[in-house]
């Protein structure tokens, strides 16, 4: 199921929060955990009921190696065990996510004719593999207990961020769920979740969505760039790609925060960043604090010489990269980030003097290594690069303006048709500009909660917020489906 | 501050109940898919959008008699039915022109009371379509065809309806397009003609080598004698009402193709299973339109191998109003004859007039 749906809106969500906070009148809140335990499965199997299988599975397994290193305690068979549930996870990943992509390079190498298995992608396998994998390291260190069925369950299934995340640690949420302060409802943390929530959708519906109109059908007609609209379309798309996933990610948190939740954040003014490496700790930052907690620091970190940092840096981001795909594009984004963070590492004093400057430069770094991101394939991604560069000017912004066909400018485009064909054009190009305009200064403005802090009560703040979630419900028509649900 | 939240909580709830309050309103008013009522206001209807608008046109609108049929249906000026026979005429149409899908709307439509007239273009492969309705599922919205609103959110709050349908239905409305007799014509701004209709069929691409042998269609035959007794069954269960069968022209071009398939016994066993068996009612009447010659045979008339212009339309209601071309269970040999002599001669000369 989708947040930025009709039914979710309208129909689960107000379920699920009547449900829990009614079975919370009970003694037991057992039958509260229950319940919203069931609605998260209903919300994950609700297109395809097989996946629900695949995470049963995987959390049966995952809660059996828990008990078993509850139960057993050092020497080597606890070790063994623990390789066993890690190797167990990453199987389950490898098969689901990177079979084919590993058959397929297997054939390309060894001139095989090995055939593909018809492998559906499990929606946010990667998160919630990561987020147990997390918990039974923690579980093998002794940093985490063995927590009964029902909370176990609740804190991989809870469905604010059971498909793509943020990537939530046991220590975060199991305690909320034990606690008490969560079993009433409160109309300030309501509010505080339906505002995040209103400004998530809006991000998502109103801005990503918008915005994935051209570069959908740009990045579908490569070829026919010229170097501006190159770079207008993938200028785009690091803003679509914000806006969608960290809409998802404060729909996310808003949803969890009216359940009485506090999820982590995920982001926090990336573009601000001044280099790569600060970039990702502000760019999904549960998948950051994932891979430098389970891969980064355990390969020595930078306690192990400056050359040794480099290639654990590398390490850590050709890791996300695949994390992110099954495919070379992925892997080449990951390298690329890998390679920018040691230059950085290796001559941290290779630095503009101004700091607006080395904003910029990791800006442009960061757009162009997502241009790789969003590529079908390492020949797209070539081609594009070669549009960037190489193409020249051949006018055609206003074709690629032309694409911005919204039900907001209907009657103004067929009024112009009639009246004053010539000025069409001129529409299609105010569109683009405001487009742009709004999605710069969201990126360059401040945090939307400090907004809705000051000025969220007051008559105009509720007004704003009451019809961005109007405008943005009535946008629900609109197919769209998340970025980041197939990583 | 948790003052300040309560505060706009409250305020939040009241403003996005006002919001959704003042669109449902709007949608409810104007109401283009014609779900809730007929138009306020004395306005016009604007029947554009077949699809969506079929279901609550059938159930709202004040009407006695219907004009059923696939897309060459929808150019006919139902106000002339209305001033020949005295009736109010609603257009119901689907664009494959299914019996199955027809008869949906059809009985829909008498479930509100027995009709005067239907008045019924009978495409030829129609008769070779699935007997299952295919109106509900798939990608069409459930709301359209449910009388409950509960299931009308994604009509009520959509964006596209409130800022492209409502907008696009007062424009129409006020140029006068697809309105009163006019429902879903869509000739305006289509170009017919001979170069027109020939894109549709690549003639001069298709080699014979010999004479094409009528392909076996005995599966086939099944599916037309299902189609056949879904009409048959209609008409003998409303004998009150009188069903006028046009069957409409389609150009040579789709003749010649039959031929070159091997179809064309397959076609006119279609046809005379359907004709013979709804000449024995009393309550129909059958026009044939298909062995005018001088329609078929020119492809001006045209703008693919079915699809005719609205003077072809205004023609068969003419005649139909006049008796002409009217099929008595006697005659229908001779027009099948006819209809085959027709469709010898395209396939052997008429259409080198434009293949050569």
């Amino acid at each position: 199921m989708l947040f930025n749906s009709v039914i979710f809106i309208t129909a689960f969500l107000p379920l699920a929060l009547l449900g829990w906070f009614l079975l919370q009148k009970l003694e037991d809140p057992a039958w509260a955990k229950a319940f919203l335990i069931g609605m998260s499965f209903w919300f994950y199997g609700y297109y395809n009921v097989s996946y629900l299988w695949i995470l049963l599975v995987s959390l049966a397994g995952n809660y059996a190696f828990s008990f078993l290193l509850h139960r057993i305690r050092g020497g080597g068979f606890r070790r063994g065990l623990f390789a066993c549930g890690v190797l167990g996870n990453l199987g389950l990943l490898f098969y689901f996510k990177y079979f084919n992509f590993f058959i397929d390079n297997c054939n390309f190498l060894l001139h095989t004719d090995i055939s593909l298995e018809k492998i559906a992608l499990p929606l946010g396998i990667s998160f919630f593999t990561f987020q147990q994998m997390s918990f039974l390291i923690e579980r093998y260190r002794g940093n985490a207990p063995h927590y009964p069925l029902l909370d176990y369950v609740f804190f991989v299934s809870f469905f604010p961020q059971l498909i793509a995340g943020p990537i939530v640690l046991h220590s975060e949420l199991v305690p909320q769920l034990q606690g008490r302060q969560n079993r009433r409802f409160s109309p300030e943390g309501f509010y505080d979740g339906a505002t995040l929530f209103i400004l998530g959708l809006a991000k998502k519906v109103l801005l990503a969505d918008s915005l994935a109109v051209l570069v959908n059908a740009e990045y579908d007609n490569i070829a026919m760039l010229d170097t501006p609209t190159a770079w207008i379309v993938i200028v785009w798309y690091m803003m679509e790609l914000y806006f969608d996933f960290s809409g998802y990610c404060d729909m996310a948190r808003g949803i969890a925060a009216m359940f009485g939740f506090r999820l982590p954040e995920n982001f926090d003014s990336p573009f601000k960043a001044a280099s790569v490496r600060e970039f990702w700790r502000r760019w999904h930052m549960t998948l950051s604090r994932f891979l430098s907690q389970y891969v980064y620091l355990p390969l020595g970190g930078n306690r192990k010489g400056k050359r040794r940092q480099i290639l654990n840096l590398l390490a850590v981001f050709l890791v996300s990269g695949l994390w992110h795909g099954a495919n070379w594009t992925f892997v080449l984004w990951g390298l690329m980030h890998g390679l920018a963070a040691a230059f950085e590492t290796a001559f941290p004093r290779a630095r503009f003097r101004h700091e607006w400057m080395n904003r910029a430069a990791t800006a442009v770094f960061v757009t162009l290594s997502f241009s790789v991101f969003r590529s079908d394939s390492l020949e797209s991604a070539a081609l594009l690069w070669r549009r960037l560069f190489t193409a020249g000017s051949q006018g055609k912004l206003l074709g690629v303006c032309n694409t911005l066909v919204f039900p907001e400018n209907y009657a103004l485009r067929k009024l112009l048709d009639m009246a004053a064909p010539g000025l069409t054009n001129g529409l299609f190009l105010s569109c683009f500009l405001l487009l742009t305009a709004v999605g710069a200064a969201l990126l360059a403005g401040g945090k939307a909660e400090a907004w809705i802090e000051k000025k969220g009560h007051t008559l105009g703040g509720a007004f704003c917020l009451a019809t961005l979630f109007t405008w943005a419900f009535l946008s629900l028509s609109q197919v769209s489906v998340f970025l980041y649900f197939n990583f | 501050m948790d003052g300040n939240r309560k505060k706009g909580l409250r305020r939040l709830l009241l403003f996005i109940a006002a919001e959704f309050l003042l669109v449902a309103l709007i949608v409810w008013l104007f109401d283009p898919f014609y779900q809730y009522h007929s138009p306020f206001f004395g306005m016009e209807a604007v029947l554009n959008d077949r699809d969506n608008q079929m279901p609550g046109t059938v159930r709202n609108f004040s009407y006695d008699s219907v004009l059923v049929g696939s897309s060459v249906a929808e150019n006919f000026d139902s106000s002339f039915l209305d001033g020949t026979y005295g009736c109010r005429t609603l257009k119901v149409i689907r664009a494959s022109g299914s019996v199955a899908d027809l008869l949906y709307y059809l009985e829909m439509a008498q479930e509100r009371g027995e009709l005067r007239n239907v008045f019924w273009c009978l495409d030829i492969p129609a008769l070779e379509a699935s007997t299952e309705v295919t109106l509900r599922g798939g990608d069409t919205p459930g709301y359209l065809h449910t009388a409950s609103i509960l299931d009308d959110l994604p009509y009520l709050f959509n964006k596209e309806i409130l800022l492209e349908r409502i907008p696009a239905m007062l424009a129409y409305s006020r140029a006068g397009i697809n309105t009163g007799g006019h429902a879903y014509d869509w000739s305006r701004g289509k170009e017919f003609g001979a170069a027109q209709a020939m894109r549709a069929y690549d003639r001069a691409g298709i080699v014979l080598e010999g004479e094409p042998q009528d392909r076996d269609f005995t599966d086939k035959k099944g599916l037309i004698g299902d189609n056949v007794a879904l009409l048959t069954e209609q008409v003998s269960s409303h004998p009150e009402t009188t069903y006028r069968f046009l069957i409409p022209p389609f150009s040579m071009l789709w003749w010649d193709c039959a031929y070159v398939n091997g179809e064309l016994e397959e076609r006119f066993y279609a046809l005379d299973s359907a004709a013979t068996a709804l000449l024995r009612f009393e309550n129909v009447e059958v026009y044939c339109f298909q062995q005018e010659d001088w329609i078929v045979c020119d492809l001006d008339n045209y703008m693919d191998m079915v699809h005719y212009g609205p003077e072809v339309n205004q023609y068969m209601l003419e005649r139909m109003a006049a008796c002409g071309n009217r099929v008595e269970p006697e005659d229908w040999e001779a027009v099948l004859a006819q209809l085959r002599e027709l469709a010898r001669r395209i396939s052997q000369e008429e259409i080198y007039r434009y293949y050569p």
